[in-house]
Order: structure tokens, then sequence, then C-alpha cells
């Protein structure tokens, strides 16, 4: 019998692509023979902003980039800045970094697993995830006033301190979180379902998901035990007890297992974090160090310049995000402005290994396998 | 029978506890002349017959996933347990245009995609509405000195309601809902010739 | 060892000189030797390709490469200066198939060619974009026109809010 290729076009409105991705797909039948994917469709030229606005305006942009997980992207441009200018940061400020960016780790990764679980066709999960999400946004809300988009890592410190009844919240917060994690496993991990369209699909080995560039649960999921939080450590890191979860397989469930297991490992942090909180500043002057000042709300305004000049020099800073390697390149030259704002996001590196991962399966499976890959489009097309 | 013509001024309203479907129908407060039409022995008038079709549209309309940006998470989370977008029967979104009526247009519009925004709402059959939800949708918000954004999706295609924010809280999204469920009461001819207060 | 005093070592013709990029340890590299420095950087156990940027100075156009090391857990640096009039340097998919997008990324936004590249097209800006945005002659007011289809037709212009659709 004669058989002829077929051209299927997926996105950029379809509910799987997690947003306005395309998919351009070769088939053999029901075979994917080759996928193409085409970006661009929410390119907002953020880089092209930051060299038009001041470091402190350019801040509320990095929220937007990586919109389920916004404070370490805040915290990875503050880093920049921060490097550049060699401004000294209270440690106070460093522990609320560390609890924002690790509750943000949690609210990212229950909204990966939700929607993965939701393309895959178990609605109970999204549902599940986004009511443990809304906990956690009371937090957000509780400590910044928003939701998502925050604006409250500054250079120098964050931009207030944190309020009362936080701690006894965020500790509810983590002892629910538990329990909750544990039904997770039970509804998931043993359903035979799940398993079937997870296992040994859409699998990259150490050596090629290194060659692309890959990092973050997707590098771990294919056994390379590689977080930067451990090996190149920054913030109050070094000092927490944590370990790098990573799964040998590099299947689309062992990068689904290494997510569940990185959230008990931030309740873990998180745990940590809050018992040994110390008192002091929560902001610093880069021009006269710590700020002697006692957590009132304009804080950054009276103690931090809003119009500020790093010296002259060039920075590449990056972190591990929850989706990998955030980095920022910044150039600056002097004047109130970068000259050069480069963002490195995790998705759009993590995304280049899917016309490989994905050829001679189904499309079903792209769906699982780029599931897994979690990647947000805020963050891929910038 | 004779013909009827209304004097609305005339028209009292009885509260009593709703029994039958259509004293249900009625205790909504949606379709008034109804009431009018009963007072007259169950005569129903068909110059009214749009605020039925109003009221049934405005009872479960069905939006389009098009998340374009950040607002799209935000409307996961109106769709999800919370804050429960099923209480105005508007959990179903609908992945084709084709059964849809209703467009969040969620988020930055780029000049790459406002072509595709188009195309989508054009392929949405009639009758249908448009919410910008979020600065962006509505100005360009953030991203106005951006190269690459629309500055406002009305700029191609109409607008119903504009929901301010960035993005906008849960609760002033399904504000944005009331505000366009008031809309959709208000449109037809009957509302025109003041049958629908 | 410093590596990128090692990778002058090794190739002393390749490298201009060694500095920092702030803490990591920097080479500047010759344009036409960039191929071969990579090689090198390669064997040296340079694993991950972290990020490529362009930069435009006005005057000249600078790449720079961010390498790291999984194993010895070790930065690098390599820079390339181009001329600003044929900005052009070699592509590294051959070594690292990572660099695939970055590079598309970086002639899309700041229209570096990069010479052995397989797809070298536009990847965040539609085909039929006028000018580099991330350069710093670029006019913010071009007006741009989009294409709907594949092959170039159906062409809609988006600026000031006109729509046009042509056949």
């Amino acid at each position: 019998m004669e058989t002829d290729e077929l051209l299927i076009n997926m996105g950029p409105v379809h509910p799987s692509t997690h947003g306005v991705l395309r998919f351009k797909l070769r088939m053999d039948g029901e075979i994917i023979k080759e996928c193409t994917p085409v970006l661009g469709y929410l390119h907002r030229g953020t880089e092209k902003l930051g060299e038009m606005k001041t470091y402190l305006q350019f801040i509320p942009y990095t929220d937007r980039l990586d919109y389920v997980s916004a404070f370490p992207n805040n915290y990875v441009f503050v880093k920049a800045v921060e490097e550049l200018a060699g401004i000294e940061v209270p440690l106070r400020a460093e522990y609320i970094r560390v609890i924002t960016m690790e509750l943000n780790r949690i609210v990212n990764h229950l909204v990966s697993i939700g929607s993965l679980l939701m393309d895959l066709g178990a609605a109970t999960m999204i549902m599940w995830g986004f009511r443990e999400r809304e906990n956690a946004l009371q937090l957000f809300e509780k400590l910044c006033g928003a939701r998502m988009t925050f604006n409250y890592i500054k250079p120098g410190g964050v931009r207030e301190d944190i309020p009362e009844g936080f701690i006894p919240q965020l500790n509810e917060f983590l002892k629910d979180m538990e329990k909750r994690i544990e039904d997770y496993e039970q509804l998931i991990n043993s359903n035979e379902i799940f398993l079937m369209r997870m296992k040994n699909i859409g699998v990259i080995s150490a050596q090629e998901a290194v060659n692309y560039g890959m990092t973050g649960p997707t590098l771990r999921g294919s056994g390379v035990d590689y977080d930067l939080r451990r090996y190149e450590p920054y913030s109050i890191y070094p000092d927490l007890d944590f370990k790098v979860c990573s799964r040998p397989e590099g299947d689309s469930y062992a990068r689904y297992i290494v997510r569940i297991d990185e959230m008990k490992e931030s309740l873990h942090i998180l745990r940590q974090v809050v018992d040994t909180m110390p008192e002091g500043k929560i902001v610093s002057n880069p021009k006269y160090g710590i700020a002697p000042m006692t957590g009132t709300p304009s804080a950054v305004s009276t103690y931090f310049p809003r119009i500020f000049t790093p010296p002259a020099g060039e920075v590449y800073s990056r972190i591990e995000a929850p989706k990998g390697e955030l980095g920022f390149y910044v150039v600056s030259d002097g004047t109130t402005k970068p000259y050069r704002v480069k963002i490195r996001s995790p998705s759009f590196c993590n995304l280049t290994a899917i016309p490989k991962m994905v050829v001679g399966l189904k499309i079903p499976d792209l769906i699982a396998a780029f599931g897994t890959i979690d990647v947000v489009l805020g963050d891929v097309d910038r | 029978m004779d013909p009827v013509t209304i004097d609305t001024t005339k028209i009292k309203t009885v509260k009593k506890k709703p029994v039958t479907a259509l004293e249900k129908l009625e205790d909504t407060g949606l379709i008034s002349t109804v009431l009018a039409a009963r007072e007259r022995e169950g005569l129903i008038l068909f110059s009214t017959v749009d605020q039925i079709f109003n009221w049934a549209r405005l009872s479960s309309l069905w939006p389009v996933t098009s998340g374009l940006a950040c607002c799209a998470i935000e409307m996961m989370a109106v769709a999800m347990a919370h804050h429960d977008i099923a209480r105005f029967g508007m959990e179903i979104f609908r992945a084709s245009p084709r059964q849809a009526d209703l467009m969040f247009v969620a988020g930055t519009v780029t000049k790459r995609m406002a072509p595709r925004v188009k195309q989508l709402y054009e392929m949405m059959p009639e009758p249908k509405w448009v919410i910008a939800v979020g600065s962006c949708a509505s100005t360009g918000g953030p991203y106005h000195e951006s190269y690459a954004v629309l500055k406002g999706v009305d700029l191609i295609i109409p607008v119903d309601v504009y929901i301010p924010g960035c993005p906008p809280r849960p609760e002033a999204w399904l504000y944005g809902v009331i505000q366009l469920r008031e809309k959709i009461k208000n449109e037809g001819y009957g509302a025109k010739w003041g049958l629908n207060k | 060892m410093n590596p990128a005093e090692e990778l002058k070592q090794k190739l002393p013709a390749a490298v201009v000189s060694t500095g920092m990029q702030l803490n990591k340890p920097m080479a500047v590299i010759k344009k036409e030797e960039l191929l071969n420095a990579a090689k090198k950087v390669k064997e040296m156990g340079f694993d991950h390709l972290s990020v490529i940027t362009g930069t435009d100075y006005n005057d000249h156009f600078e790449v720079v490469y961010n390498f790291f090391s999984y194993e010895k857990k070790q930065n690098l640096v390599l820079k390339v200066i181009t001329d600003h009039d044929n900005p052009e340097v070699d592509s590294l998919t051959s070594l690292w198939k990572g660099a695939d997008w970055l590079e598309r990324e970086t002639y899309d936004l700041v229209g570096i060619k990069f010479t052995g590249h397989p797809n070298l097209i536009r990847i965040l800006l539609p085909d039929g974009w006028v000018g580099h945005p991330l350069r710093k002659d670029y006019d913010m007011n071009t007006e741009q026109f989009v294409t709907m289809g594949e092959g170039g037709e159906d062409v809609v212009s988006t600026d000031g809010g006109n729509l046009l659709r042509r056949k």
C-alpha cells in the first residue's frame, strides 16, 4: 500500500502547549518523524526594554518572564546587579529571599505537575495543585501584596519585612503540604495508566541532555546530579542541609518524580530557614553598608536610591530556578541604565531537546514529554 | 382572543415562593415581561423573546482557551475550585473556537500573535463577546514601549469588557464576568424598547 | 589553574588576551580561531554551554560564550570581537547542540551571522521582520509585516492597528 507523509500543525492556540507554542509535526501515520517547534508568539522584547529602563524599573519586567515562579527571576537580576555594584546584603534579607524562592519552587512544581496530568486526561491533580497553590499565594500576598508578579526583591535586600502572623501561617502551610504530597503520590505514582504513558517516553541520555544544554529537573531526571544551589552556592544555601534529587532513567516519569522529590526538599529547606531565621535589618545602602532602619514599608525608597549607577563592567549571574539554570548577563556602562541585558532562560534551552526526544513517538506522547519539560512561554520567548 | 397591548405602569410584582419552572424563571429577575404576560392569563409576547435568549446566553457562556501570557495562569486559578467560575456556568473552557462564545484575551498580544487572535475571533460563531484581561491586552501595559507588542487588543477586535490589573486578581476577573452578564442582559430589541426594566 | 591561562598555553595563537569577567576567567579569542578554541575547550571538560550573547558596541560586536564544566565545577568565558559592518563568527552547533537555538536567537535579535549553522533563520521574530532590534541603531517605529502562511502569502501589518489582509 502506498502511504504519504502528513503534516500536522499544533498550536499556537492549543490547550496542551501551555501557552502559545506551536509545533509543526511531520507524521508517518501515527508516528512523529520530525517535530519543529515554532517560537516567538509571546516575544515581548524584554531585553530591549532592559536597555530603556533604569535598574530598579527593570525588576517588574523580570517578574513577567517566568510568571509561574517570579521570585527567582527577581532574585537573579538583583543578584547580578549586586555583584556588579558590590552591594552587601543583610543576613535576614537573604533568609527572606530563600523563603520566597523555595515557596515559589513548590508553587511552580504544583502547577507543572497539575497541568501535566490535565494534559494526560486526569483533572483531579490540577484541582488539588491549585488548592495548595492558593494557600501559598496567600502567603505571598501577605508578604508583598501581589499574587503572581511581586517586585519584592530589591538590590541590597527586600522591599518589606515579614509581616506579623506570616511565620505561623507558613508553618501551617508546611505541615499541611507534607500530607498533601503524600496524597499526590498515592493518587498518581502507582496509577497504571499514568505509568504506561510516562515510562520510557521522551527518553534522553545524560550525555545528550548536557550537550543540549538542559538544566534543572529535566537534567536531573537524566541522572546528572547537578544543582547550582549545591555546587555553585549562592545566598544562604551553603548553610542549609538538603539533598539534590536525581533519577537515572531519563524518561518522563523520572522527571516527574524529581519534581515531587524537590517539593519535599523545599519543605525541608523552609523548615530549617524558619527555625534559624535571624533578627536584623532587611535592606542595605550601597554607600553606607547596612542601613539603620527597622522595617518600615518604604524601606528601599528611603535607604536605597531610586537611581543608582553601578560601575562599568559585565557580569553573568545564574541561579537554580525551579525550571533550571536561570541566568542574567548584564553589561553596565556606568550610566543609570543597563547597556545590555541578556536573559538565559531555562525553558528556552530545555525546549531545544524536544525535537530529539519525540521522534518515533505518537502525538499523545509528545504531550507527555513536553509536559515534563515544564516550559512557560513567557520564559521561552521573553 | 384580542390582541394584547401592555401598559407597563400597571404591572405589579407579587413576591411569593417560586414553585413551577416558570415561576423560578421569573424569580431570577431577568425576564420581567414574562411576568407581565402571565398577569394577562399566561400569554407570552414574542417581542420579548430576546430576553429569554439573553438569559440563556449569559447563563452558559463558554470561553475559548486562549491564554496568551501571565493572565492565563490566573485564568486557570479562576477556573479551579477556590474561585470556581462554574458558579456562572462557565467552567467548560472549549479548545475549539467553533464551540465558544466568549474570548478572554488573557495576556500580551504581540505583533506576531495578533493576526492569529483576530483569526480566532473570526472563527467563533455569533453571538460572541470579548473580555480584555489585564493591562497588556487593554493598552499594552508595561510593554507599551516594546517593539513587538500590540498596544491594546481593541485595535484588532471589538472588546466588551476591560479588566485592569497586572494580572487581575481572580475577584476582579469575576467582577468583569458579572459586568459582561449585565451587558448581555441588556442586549436586543426588548432593552431598546424599555421592556427589560 | 585558571582555565583561561590553560587555554592560552595550549593555543597561544588563538588567544588574544586573558582576563576576568567579574569573577569568571575570560579569554578573548581571535575570530578565525574560535572553532579550534571551542574544540579545545570541550576537550578540557567544559561540557555545558550556558549562554551565547551578542552585544552591539556601536563600532564593533562582542559575542560572549559562557561555559561550565560539570566535572571540574569551573567557569570559562570566551569572547570574540567582530567588526560592525559584517559581523560573522563560526557556529558551534557541531560541538554543542544546545548552541543551535542560542545562535539563532543571537542572529535574530542582534544580527550576527554564524557560518556553518545548519538552519540560520529567525526564531523569535516572524520571518518578514525588518532589522535586528537589539542593535543600538534599531528604529522602534519601523512598520513591520507579519506573515500568516508558510510561504509568505497572506501578509498582515499590525502597526497602528491596521490589520490588512492581502492575498
